[in-house]
């Protein structure tokens, strides 16, 4: 394990320890705005891409990444968005939050995540590959020398000006919401040592941490050799294709010590705050669970990515092909949570 | 101490279950009856609360117990009638 492969292992021990002491879940944050009128995470994760849009344009003209933004195949992003969005509300979270609840002790995220390995091995070497390549394929629209079209790129402007403005305005646009709303939170009497380890975390300070945790992610990642930020699904994809289907040549990369670290960065932080504990939620939970994983998992490889690549890692980097996928991941997500938890509560 | 009139254990259940057993059982509930929620969900043991002002359920106790297991007393509002 060379040095550049363990700041993988180190970046996700600390997204695994913010992830838990946030609470930080983009199911949650998505199905939560129809489900229960909050908005809460929600408000977390548009954090988390703010600062990331104010950190990728800096590396990308420090020169430490070169932009990556993911393709638009629209047909393909369509499927396996909505499908990941299904998936996930029956998972019980999104991929990055069934990973870092494994280390919490949730036998329903390890159920969850087995179904997402899975599926997304099949849907990347198996029998779904022909659907996943059909769709890739037959709907791609791309720019120019075959560029992945991005909010920039389309106009014709620089990445790194447009997204810093971009972030500015929305940055702007939320202090003058956010100050005109202002919500008196009542503020944990507590010290800041408990704060940080035993109490969950506020939802800005979750954000921000998540934010700066995906900048040092894409330079670290890159400097490995792997010029890509955040990730969740690739990496768990690895492990199936090492140690399961055992494909020859296939190596343990940064994206999989970043899975390695989510899940012990979770375990730290839920043993510090005595939140560790084995749920056992019964079978048929478990199916569940498992079920839903299996639909993120053909959605996510089918889609180029999953909620982390898409919403996390993809709209600060102003993907068209993101931003659309991340629109799918949200429609699933609301039919599925309308379907089983909002329609049966009316009927009644 | 009060007595709870009903007692809810959505200990290993998943997001959002445990919040979503809460509401419907204190939706079912009479005004002033008392449910006791046990649940080890860290996110629905804040989550709860907030979500109790805008039901106007009152939160009369939360009680930490070992580990993420955690105990809360509930007074329903009575949205039944």
């Amino acid at each position: 394990m060379t040095i550049a492969l363990l700041s993988g292992l180190l970046i996700g021990i600390l997204f695994g320890f913010a992830l838990q002491r946030g609470r930080f879940c983009m199911n949650s944050a998505i199905r939560d705005t129809i489900l229960m009128k909050d908005n809460t995470l929600l408000k977390s994760v548009g954090i988390a891409v703010l600062v990331q849009m104010f950190g990728f344009p800096l590396l990308s003209w420090a020169g430490l990444i070169t932009l990556n933004p993911k393709p638009l195949f629209w047909g393909a992003i369509l499927v396996g968005g909505i499908a990941f969005g299904i998936g996930m509300v029956l998972a019980g979270g999104c991929a990055s939050g069934v990973t870092y609840r494994v280390g919490e002790g949730v036998v329903a995220a390890l159920s969850a995540v087995i179904g997402l390995a899975a599926a997304g091995t099949i849907t990347a070497m198996g029998f779904l590959k022909p659907i996943k390549d059909y769709l890739q394929t037959n709907t791609k629209i791309a720019i120019g020398d075959g560029l992945s079209p991005t909010l920039a790129n389309i106009f014709g402007l620089p990445y790194e000006v447009t997204a810093l403005l971009l972030a500015l305005v929305l940055g702007a646009i939320w202090l003058v919401v956010a100050l005109k709303n202002k919500e008196d939170d009542e503020e944990p009497k507590a010290s800041l040592k408990d704060r940080i380890f035993v109490k969950g975390w506020g939802w800005l300070p979750t954000g921000i941490a998540i934010g700066i945790v995906g900048i040092l992610a894409y330079w670290t990642s890159a400097s490995a050799g792997r010029n890509y930020p955040l990730a969740i699904t690739s990496g768990w994809i690895t492990f199936v294709k090492k140690y399961i289907v055992a494909v020859p040549d296939v190596k343990i990369g940064w994206d999989a010590w970043l899975i390695v670290g989510i899940i012990v960065g979770a375990l730290i932080a839920s043993l510090i705050a005595g939140e560790f504990k084995v749920r056992w939620p019964g079978w048929g939970t478990i199916l569940q669970t498992l079920f839903g994983g299996l639909l993120m998992g053909f959605g996510a490889v089918t889609a180029a990515g999953c909620n982390v690549t898409h919403i996390l890692s993809g709209l600060p980097q102003l993907s068209i092909g993101s931003l659309l996928a991340s629109i799918s991941i949200a429609l699933g997500a609301w039919l599925m949570a309308w379907l089983i938890f909002v329609r049966p509560q009316n009927e009644k | 101490m009060t007595t709870p009139t009903k007692t809810l254990d959505v200990c290993g259940k998943i997001c959002p279950y445990p919040d979503m057993d809460t509401m419907t059982t204190l939706k079912k509930m009479e005004k002033g009856e008392v449910l006791e929620v046990l649940l080890d969900y860290p996110l629905s043991v804040e989550r709860i609360p907030r979500n109790l002002k805008k039901q106007k359920h009152k939160l009369l106790e939360v009680e930490k117990l070992n580990g993420p297991n955690h105990r809360m007393l509930i007074e329903a509002h009575g949205l039944k009638e």
